[in-house]
C-alpha cells in the first residue's frame, strides 16, 4: 500500500478537536506566503540592526531652509526624520471601555474596518549649529499585514488563532482595508544590479544620432528603492547616460560622469575600456572619438566637471541653497548614478563595464539580453514596494514643510521666527494633510493606484493590489503565489512576452502563472570579497553589480565551482550562504556577455534542487540555472556534466497544478483549464464562515475529500477545504441529453444532496448616509407603531430582521425611525432570489461611543443544482447539467450501481484527458478497497503502468481489469451491446449557475428615446438581435420572423401620417375650436386639415429618425397607399 | 403467451434481514425490469417530509438539518394504514396521513468541564433523539451503538423541531425509496450475445464470470447459436434501507404491478365497451 493510502480521518478529527498551541498542522501553508510576510517584516527588520524604513530615512537625509535674515542666506533650519516607529494595531487612547488594548484582524474584518497601526516619526530639527530638538509626530494609521511582525497575531498557533476567530491554519500575508482582504501583487521587475544589453527601436527617439543600442542597469539602494541607469550608444561612436529623476528624463555624456566620479586621466579611461585588447580597432576608434569629443566641453579636472554638472542640475536636485555646485554634483552622483554602489571607484568601474558591454553589443560580439526571460528578472515584493511608498510620502512631507517655510520667508509672514520652536510646530500643523501617511497607504491598498512624484522606477501606476478573494481555497492560495508580469505587458500586442522560455523551468508555472517553490530571499547576502588577478585577457567577476576583478574564463568557472563547494563545506563554510547565486556565463561567439556574476541580494527567484556532489539540497537561481546541468530523472544524469538533480519531477508545477491528479496523463492545455476551473469551483472558502463578511461567498454543503489525490493534497491540508464530490461516472452516450459536453445528473443523487450549494451575500445598511452634515443623529433603527403588519413578519421590534427569516424581492430588510417625521421607513431587499437571514452584525464606531448606525446582514441563498448549472472534473472536462434523469431510468450495473453523472464518450478523443480515465479507475478501486489513492504525476511509466496497477486492484475486488462493466438500460432492462466504463471521479461544481445568468423577457422596460427594449439582465432587458442575426434571417428569407423580431417585439408603434404631404412629423392632436367636447382630433399642421390623416404602423425609431432629420432641415415624406 | 408455461416463478437464493437474493424465471425481460423499477421507485414508504424548526443554534443551517432528517429511513411496515396526504380530507396534514416526530436537544454548559480538554463535550444528535408519535413509524435503528448522526452540538447549543413524516414514493423524492440498490442480471454466460465483452488479450483474465453463473450451464462450444432465444431467468438482489422486510418490498412491488395491470385492463375493457356501443361492432 502506498504511504498515504489513508484519509487520516481520525487524526484530523483529533487535531480539529484539540488544536495545537505549538505547531501548525500544515506548516507548508505558512511557507507559501513567507515572501509576502518576510518582505513586510523587512520594513522593520532587515539585516542585523535596522529595517527598510530606517534605511529609507537615512537615504532621505535632512532638508534645510534659510530665513534670509540679515542679508545673504540667514539662519539655517535643518530638519530630518530621526526615527520611524510602526506600532501594532491597538485601540485609540480615547477609548475607555475595554480592558485589552489589542486589536485583532477579525475586528477589522467583521466591522468592515481597516487593520492598521500607528506610524510615528521622531522629527528632529536644529537652527544653524544649535541644539537638536526632537519631537514625536503622528503619521497616521498605516494598514498592517496580517500575521506580520506588526500584527497582534504574530507567532500565534492554531489554538490562539481560533480563539481570535481566524482560520486554524491562517497564514496572513494580506492587509485588511475596509473589511476587504487586500494583497499587494508580486511584480516582475528587471534583475537588480545587473547590466543587460538591449536593442530597442524606441532608443532612437531620444534624439539625433541615438542608435537602438544600449545597456541598462536597475540599481537598488539599500532601502530597496531603485534607480535605472541606461547607457546609450550614439551612431557617432559616443555614449550617453540616461536616467529619470522625478519622472523627467535626463541625458548626460558618459564621459562627463566618468570624469566626475574620480580623478582620472584620459589614458586611464582608455586603458580601462580597452583592457589591453589593442587589436580591437572597432573599440579603439570609438573610445578615441569619445575622448576627443569631450574636449569640446573644456573641462579638465574632476572639480570642474562636478561644478559643471552641479550647475546644470541645481534646480532639478533641489538641494539646500548653501550647497556649492561641486556639492550638488556629488549629491547627484550619490543619489542617481549607480546607486547600489557607495564607492565612486566602483561606480567608475561599472560604468566602464557598461560602456564596454554596449560596444560589444554594437560590434556583435555579444547578443542582446532578453528582458522577458526570468534570467534577467526578479520579483518586486509587496513589503518593499510598501516601504518605498512610505519613504516617498515622508520625503514629500518634509519637502512640503520646506516649501511652506520657504513661502513664508518669501512673503515675509508675521511671526516667522526660526528661533521660536512654535513657528516650526505651527508650520507642521499646516502640512497635516501631507503628514497623514496612513491615509495615503490605505488609499494605495484600497485602489491599487500609485500616486507618486518619482514613479518609483516602476512601469505602471495602477493595479498594484488585488482582492484576495476567498471564492474557494484554491483561488485564495493562488493569489499569494501569482506573479504579475506588469499591466504594461498585458496590453502589449506581441506575444513574445507570453512565450514560455526554458529559462523559466521550475520558477514559473504556466498553468496558473504561479511559481512553485521559489523561496524569495529576504536575507542579506555576504560581503565577502574575492580578488582574482587583474589585467589579463579576461572576463569580469561581479558581486551584486560591483566589479571585484577580472580573470580568465576557466578561472571564473573554477571560482564558481569552489564557491558552490564552500556553500556546504570547507574552511569558508558559513561565509558563503546557500542562497548565493553563482552565474557563470562562459565565453561564446555572439552569445551572452561572459563573466561570473554573483548575486546575494534579496528578491531573487530561487528554487531547491539536489546537489549531486553531496546529495544535499542546494538553491538555484534563475540566472545561473541557464548554464547548469540539472537532471530531472535518475536516468538523465550525465556523469561529469550534471551537477544537480530535481528533487522531484513535479517541482516544475505550481501548487494548483500539482493538485490535478495524474496530470501527466493529460494533454497539457487540459491541465491549464483545470487550473482555471479549480479556482472557480464552489467549495469551502473558509472554516470560520460565521466570522466573515465577504460580499459574496460560495459554499458547497456536501464537499468530500477526493479518493484520488496527489501527495501534495495532504501537505497543503486541502482536506480542510473540500472542493467537490466523488461521483460515480459512466462514460456512455445515453438518451442524447449528454451531447456536446452536457452531462446527465441522477435525480436521486441530487435529492440525496449531490452538489448542493449555498451563496452568502452581504448587505450593508448605514444610516449615516441619510444624515446631513452637522446635524445630530436623527435616524434610529427600530420599528415604530406605524409599521404595517407585513413588516412585522420579517422584522423584530429593534427594526432588524429576525435570524432565519426568508426575504423575497421587495421585503423589508431593516426599519428605522426618522426623528423629524416620526415615521418608520424600511430598506427593501432588492435581490431577485429569496435569501435567508443568516447573521445580523451591529457595527459600532471605533470608540464605541456612538449610537448604532450601521448594520451588516449576511443572507444565505440556497442553490441546489438545477439544469443549466456547470460542473467539471479535475481534468478540464467541464459540462452543463442538461437533465436530472430519474434514477430508475438511469443505466445500472449488475450489482445495481447507478451513476451519479453520465458523460458522453465524445468528450475524450479530441481532448485526450487520459488522466480522467485513470482517475476513474483509481477512484473505483479506492472506493472498493476503502483506501485513498495516490495520484502524484510521474509515478507511473511505460513499464509500470497505472492501468495495470489499478487494474489488478479492481480484479482483486472482483471487477473487470479495465474498469468496464456490463450495464443495462434502466428503461428496458436490456443489456447494452457494449460494456461501459464506470468509475469514481471527483467532480467540482463551478460557480457559474443559470440562476445568475438566465435572461428572459416578454414585455418590460423600454428605452424612452427609441422605445426599444433596454439591454441588461439586471434591468429585465432583452438580448440584442443584431445586424448579423438580421442578415441571417434575410438570407433565409423569413420576412415574417424578421418583422416579428425587429418591429412587433421591439418598438412597434402606430403613427399618424398625413397622406397629403406625406409627413409623419406634422400631424398633431388639437382641440377642435368651439367644440365643447373633450374629443381631440388629429390635424396636419402643414396642410391645416385633418382630412388626410391616416394611421400606419412604424418602428418608433423611424419616427425618431424623422425628427432628428427634421432638426437638420431634412424633410422625410412617406408615400402612402391604401 | 404459450412461451412461459405455468407463469413466472421465483426461487429465493438467500434471505437476510435487509436483503434478498432471488431468481425470477419463466417470464419476460419487461416483467423483470418492471419489477425492478417498481421496487426502486413506486413502493410507498414513510419519510420525513416537512420540518418545523422552532430553534436551531447548531452549526448546520435549517435547510441542511431538514435535508438530513428527510434522508433518515423510517420503519414502514404499517404504511398501508396511512393515507397519502393528497388523498386525505385534511388541508395540510393529520394523523390519518402523517406521523409526527419531535426532536429537542439542548446541551447545557457545564462550567466545571469547560476547560478540561480530556472531556469530549461534543453532543452527537442522532436518530435516537427523534421521538415518534407512532410506535410503528420510527427511525430505523438495528444497532443502538451506530445510530444515524444528524448534527453535532457543543455546549450552549439547542435544536428543537417537529418533523412530519408522510407516505410517498421514490418517484417523487429518493428518500421514499425502500431499497438502496437492486442488482439485476440475466444470461451470465452471455449466451444470447446481447453484449459484446471488450477484451484486450485474454477474456478469462480480464473478465470475471458472475456469481450468478452457478445457476446456469456454461456455454457448450459445439452448440449452435440460438438466435431466437430470449432471456427468461433474472438474477436479482434487493437491499433495503431497513424500512421494511426485503420480501415485503418484492411482494408489494408485485401487488403494485398487478394493480397497475388490473387498472389498465379495466380501462381497456371500458374503452372497448364504449367503442362497441359507439360504433356498433
Amino acid at each position: 500500500m502506498p504511504p498515504n493510502a489513508t484519509f487520516n480521518t481520525l487524526e484530523r478529527e483529533r487535531i480539529f478537536k484539540n488544536p495545537s498551541n505549538k505547531a501548525f498542522q500544515t506548516p507548508a501553508l505558512q511557507e507559501l506566503v513567507a515572501p509576502h510576510i518576510e518582505a513586510f517584516n523587512a520594513l522593520t527588520e532587515f539585516g542585523p540592526s535596522s529595517g527598510l524604513l530606517d534605511l529609507a530615512i537615512q537615504d532621505i537625509g535632512s532638508k534645510a531652509v534659510f530665513d534670509t535674515n540679515g542679508g545673504g542666506l540667514g539662519n539655517k533650519l535643518t530638519f530630518w526624520v530621526d526615527e520611524l516607529t510602526l506600532n501594532k494595531p491597538s485601540l485609540s487612547d480615547k477609548e475607555r471601555h475595554s480592558t485589552t488594548r489589542h486589536v485583532y484582524p477579525t475586528e477589522a474584518r467583521e466591522r468592515l474596518n481597516t487593520y492598521r497601526g500607528r506610524l510615528e516619526a521622531k522629527l528632529a530639527w536644529r537652527i544653524n549649529d544649535g541644539p537638536v530638538v526632537i519631537e514625536t509626530q503622528d503619521l497616521g494609521l498605516v494598514p498592517i499585514m496580517v500575521r506580520s511582525n506588526r500584527c497582534n497575531l504574530e507567532g500565534a498557533f492554531p489554538k490562539e488563532l481560533i480563539r481570535h476567530h481566524e482560520e486554524s491554519e491562517e497564514f496572513g500575508g494580506y492587509f485588511l482595508v475596509n473589511g476587504i482582504e487586500k494583497l499587494i501583487r508580486l511584480l516582475i521587475v528587471p534583475r537588480r544590479n545587473h547590466v543587460i544589453a538591449l536593442i530597442r527601436s524606441s532608443f532612437t527617439n531620444r534624439g539625433p544620432t541615438y542608435s537602438n543600442y544600449g545597456t541598462s542597469i536597475r540599481c537598488a539602494r539599500p532601502d530597496q528603492t531603485s534607480q535605472t541607469n541606461t547607457v546609450h550608444y550614439l551612431t557617432d561612436g559616443g555614449s550617453m547616460l540616461r536616467f529619470a529623476w522625478r519622472k523627467q528624463e535626463y541625458l548626460v555624456p558618459t564621459m562627463l560622469i566618468l570624469k566626475t566620479l574620480i580623478d582620472t586621466s584620459d589614458k586611464e579611461i582608455f586603458d580601462s575600456i580597452m583592457l589591453g585588447d589593442m587589436g580591437n580597432t572597432f573599440l579603439t576608434d570609438r573610445v578615441e572619438l569619445m575622448l576627443r569629443s569631450f574636449k569640446a566641453y573644456v573641462l579638465h579636472t574632476r572639480e570642474q566637471c562636478l561644478a559643471y554638472l552641479g550647475d546644470k542640475f541645481r534646480v532639478v536636485m533641489n538641494f539646500p541653497e548653501d550647497y556649492t555646485d561641486v556639492e550638488v554634483g556629488e549629491g547627484l552622483l550619490r543619489k542617481i548614478v549607480l546607486v547600489h554602489l557607495k564607492n565612486n571607484r566602483d561606480k567608475f568601474n561599472l560604468l566602464i563595464f557598461m560602456i564596454r558591454k554596449v560596444y560589444a553589443l554594437v560590434a556583435g560580439e555579444c547578443a542582446p539580453d532578453n528582458p522577458d526571460s526570468p534570467q534577467h528578472q526578479e520579483v518586486l515584493l509587496g513589503g518593499y514596494l510598501y516601504g518605498s511608498i512610505i519613504k516617498e510620502k515622508i520625503e514629500d512631507w518634509l519637502n512640503g514643510v520646506r516649501s511652506m517655510i520657504k513661502q513664508d520667508v518669501r512673503r515675509k509672514v508675521a511671526g516667522l521666527d526660526f528661533l521660536d520652536n512654535h513657528y516650526f510646530l505651527k508650520t507642521l500643523k499646516k502640512t497635516a494633510s501631507l503628514q497623514d501617511i496612513g491615509q495615503k497607504m490605505s488609499y494605495f491598498l484600497a485602489t491599487g493606484n500609485l500616486i507618486s512624484n518619482t514613479g518609483l522606477d516602476l512601469q505602471q501606476a495602477t493595479g498594484y493590489t488585488i482582492v484576495a478573494e476567498k471564492l474557494n481555497f484554491y483561488r485564495f492560495l493562488a493569489h499569494f503565489r501569482c506573479i504579475h508580469r506588469g499591466s504594461f505587458f498585458a496590453e502589449l500586442k506581441t506575444t513574445t512576452v507570453r512565450k514560455l522560455l526554458p529559462e523559466a523551468w521550475g520558477f514559473l508555472c504556466p498553468p496558473a502563472d504561479v511559481s512553485r517553490l521559489p523561496s524569495i530571499l529576504a536575507s542579506l547576502g555576504v560581503s565577502q570579497t574575492l580578488v582574482p588577478a587583474r589585467g589579463q585577457r579576461t572576463v569580469v567577476v561581479q558581486l551584486d553589480g560591483r566589479i571585484v576583478g577580472y580573470c580568465s574564463s576557466e578561472e571564473a568557472k573554477k571560482v564558481a565551482g569552489t564557491l558552490r563547494h564552500y556553500k556546504f563545506s570547507g574552511s569558508h563554510q558559513g561565509a558563503v550562504p546557500l542562497d548565493i547565486e553563482l552565474g557563470y556565463v562562459p565565453i561564446s561567439q555572439g552569445g551572452q556577455y561572459p563573466g561570473l556574476y554573483i548575486f546575494s541580494t534579496p528578491a531573487r527567484m530561487m528554487r531547491p534542487v539536489r546537489y549531486l556532489a553531496n546529495g544535499k539540497t542546494d538553491m538555484v537561481g534563475s540566472f545561473e540555472q541557464v548554464y547548469m546541468e540539472i537532471a530531472c530523472m535518475d536516468d538523465e544524469i550525465r556523469p561529469g556534466e550534471s551537477t544537480h538533480q530535481e528533487l522531484s519531477p513535479t517541482s516544475m508545477l505550481s501548487i494548483i497544478a500539482n493538485l490535478t491528479p495524474f496530470s501527466d496523463f493529460n494533454q497539457s492545455p487540459r491541465n491549464m483549464y483545470q487550473c482555471q476551473m479549480g479556482k472557480q469551483a464552489m467549495g469551502t472558502p473558509s472554516t470560520a464562515i460565521n466570522y466573515r463578511t465577504d460580499n459574496k461567498m460560495y459554499r458547497l454543503q456536501t464537499g468530500q475529500t477526493p479518493i484520488v489525490r496527489p501527495a501534495l493534497h495532504d501537505t497543503y491540508g486541502i482536506d480542510g477545504f473540500p472542493n467537490g464530490m466523488n461521483a460515480v461516472v459512466a462514460v456512455i452516450s445515453y438518451t442524447g441529453y449528454d451531447m456536446e459536453d452536457a452531462m446527465i445528473l441522477n435525480k436521486s443523487s441530487h435529492e440525496r444532496g449531490f452538489g448542493y450549494g449555498t451563496i452568502y451575500k452581504s448587505e450593508i445598511i448605514d444610516l449615516t448616509d441619510l444624515r446631513i452634515r452637522g446635524e445630530p443623529v436623527l435616524h434610529h433603527f427600530g420599528l415604530g407603531l406605524d409599521a404595517p403588519r407585513s413588516w412585522r413578519e420579517k422584522l423584530d421590534k429593534d427594526g432588524l430582521p429576525c435570524i432565519g427569516v426568508t426575504l423575497g424581492e421587495g421585503d423589508p430588510m431593516c426599519a428605522y425611525i426618522d426623528d423629524t417625521t416620526g415615521k418608520t421607513s424600511v430598506r427593501k431587499y432588492k435581490g431577485m432570489e429569496e435569501g435567508i437571514v443568516d447573521e445580523v452584525r451591529l457595527l459600532g464606531s471605533d470608540l464605541g461611543d456612538t449610537e448604532l448606525q450601521k448594520i451588516h446582514i449576511k443572507l444565505r441563498i440556497t442553490r441546489a443544482p438545477i439544469i443549466g448549472d456547470k460542473f467539471s472534473s479535475r481534468h478540464g472536462q467541464k459540462g452543463v447539467c442538461s437533465q436530472k434523469w430519474p434514477s430508475v431510468d438511469m443505466p445500472f450495473s449488475e450489482s445495481g450501481i447507478q451513476p451519479d453523472v453520465i458523460i458522453n464518450p465524445h468528450a475524450f478523443p479530441s481532448r485526450m484527458t487520459i488522466g480522467m480515465f485513470v482517475e476513474s479507475l483509481a477512484g473505483k478501486s479506492g472506493a472498493l478497497h476503502g483506501i485513498a489513492q495516490d495520484a502524484t504525476p510521474f509515478t507511473f511509466n511505460e513499464t509500470y503502468t497505472a492501468a495495470n496497477y489499478f487494474g489488478e486492484q479492481l480484479k482483486a475486488a472482483g471487477y473487470n481489469y479495465h474498469g468496464n462493466e456490463p450495464m443495462y438500460s434502466g428503461i428496458t432492462g436490456e443489456e447494452f451491446k457494449i460494456d461501459i466504463y464506470l468509475g469514481v471521479v471527483y467532480y467540482q461544481r463551478l460557480r457559474h449557475m443559470v440562476s445568475d445568468k438566465y435572461q428572459v423577457r416578454t414585455t418590460g422596460p423600454v428605452h424612452n428615446l427609441t422605445m426599444q427594449p433596454v439591454k441588461g439582465r439586471k434591468r429585465a432587458g432583452g438580448i440584442r438581435f443584431g445586424e448579423m442575426e438580421r442578415d441571417s434571417l434575410l438570407a433565409h428569407g423569413v420576412s415574417y420572423l424578421l418583422q416579428d423580431r425587429l418591429m412587433n417585439c421591439s418598438d412597434y408603434s402606430i403613427c399618424n401620417v398625413c397622406t397629403k404631404c406625406g409627413s409623419i412629423t406634422s400631424p398633431i392632436s388639437t382641440h377642435t375650436a368651439g367644440s365643447l367636447s373633450n374629443v381631440r382630433e388629429i390635424e396636419c399642421r402643414a396642410c391645416q386639415s385633418g382630412s388626410g390623416i391616416d394611421q400606419v404602423p412604424l418602428p418608433y425609431v423611424f419616427r425618431y429618425l424623422a425628427t432628428e432629420l427634421m432638426s437638420m432641415g431634412i424633410k422625410v415624406t412617406l408615400k402612402t397607399q391604401p | 403467451m404459450d412461451m412461459y408455461n405455468g407463469g413466472p416463478e421465483i426461487s429465493i437464493r438467500s434471505l437476510r434481514k435487509d436483503g434478498m437474493k432471488f431468481v425470477l424465471s419463466n417470464t419476460d425481460l419487461s416483467v423483470a425490469n418492471a419489477l425492478r423499477r417498481i421496487m426502486i421507485a413506486e413502493v410507498p414508504t414513510m419519510a420525513i417530509d416537512m420540518v418545523e424548526i422552532e430553534k436551531n443554534s447548531t452549526v448546520l443551517t435549517d435547510e441542511f438539518i431538514a435535508h438530513r432528517l428527510g434522508m433518515i429511513p423510517l420503519t414502514s411496515f404499517d404504511v398501508d394504514r396511512i393515507q397519502y396526504t393528497r388523498d386525505c380530507t385534511c388541508t395540510l396534514y393529520c394523523p390519518n396521513c402523517s406521523v409526527e416526530l419531535t426532536l429537542h436537544v439542548k446541551v447545557n454548559v457545564d462550567f466545571d468541564d469547560m476547560n478540561d480538554p480530556t472531556i469530549d463535550k461534543t453532543r452527537q444528535v442522532s436518530s435516537l433523539d427523534l421521538i415518534s408519535s407512532d410506535e410503528n413509524v420510527k427511525p430505523v435503528s438495528d444497532d443502538k451503538s451506530h445510530p444515524i448522526l444528524i448534527v453535532k452540538m457543543r455546549p450552549g447549543q439547542e435544536v428543537k423541531l417537529k418533523c412530519i413524516a408522510k407516505k410517498g414514493v421514490a418517484k417523487e423524492h429518493a428518500k421514499w425509496s425502500p431499497v438502496y440498490g437492486v442488482a439485476f442480471e440475466y444470461d451470465p454466460y452471455n449466451k444470447l450475445r446481447h453484449s459484446h465483452y471488450w477484451i484486450e488479450e485474454d477474456e478469462n483474465l480480464e473478465w470475471f464470470v458472475s456469481d450468478n453463473a452457478v445457476e446456469e450451464t456454461p456455454i457448450d462450444p459445439n452448440e449452435p447459436f440460438d438466435y431466437n432465444a430470449k432471456p427468461d431467468r433474472f438474477y436479482m438482489e434487493v437491499e433495503t434501507s431497513g424500512c421494511m422486510k426485503p420480501e415485503d418490498v418484492v411482494l408489494r412491488a408485485m401487488t403494485i404491478m398487478q394493480d397497475k395491470l388490473g387498472g389498465l385492463q379495466i380501462k381497456l375493457d371500458d374503452e372497448f365497451k364504449e367503442d362497441t356501443q359507439r360504433w356498433g361492432y
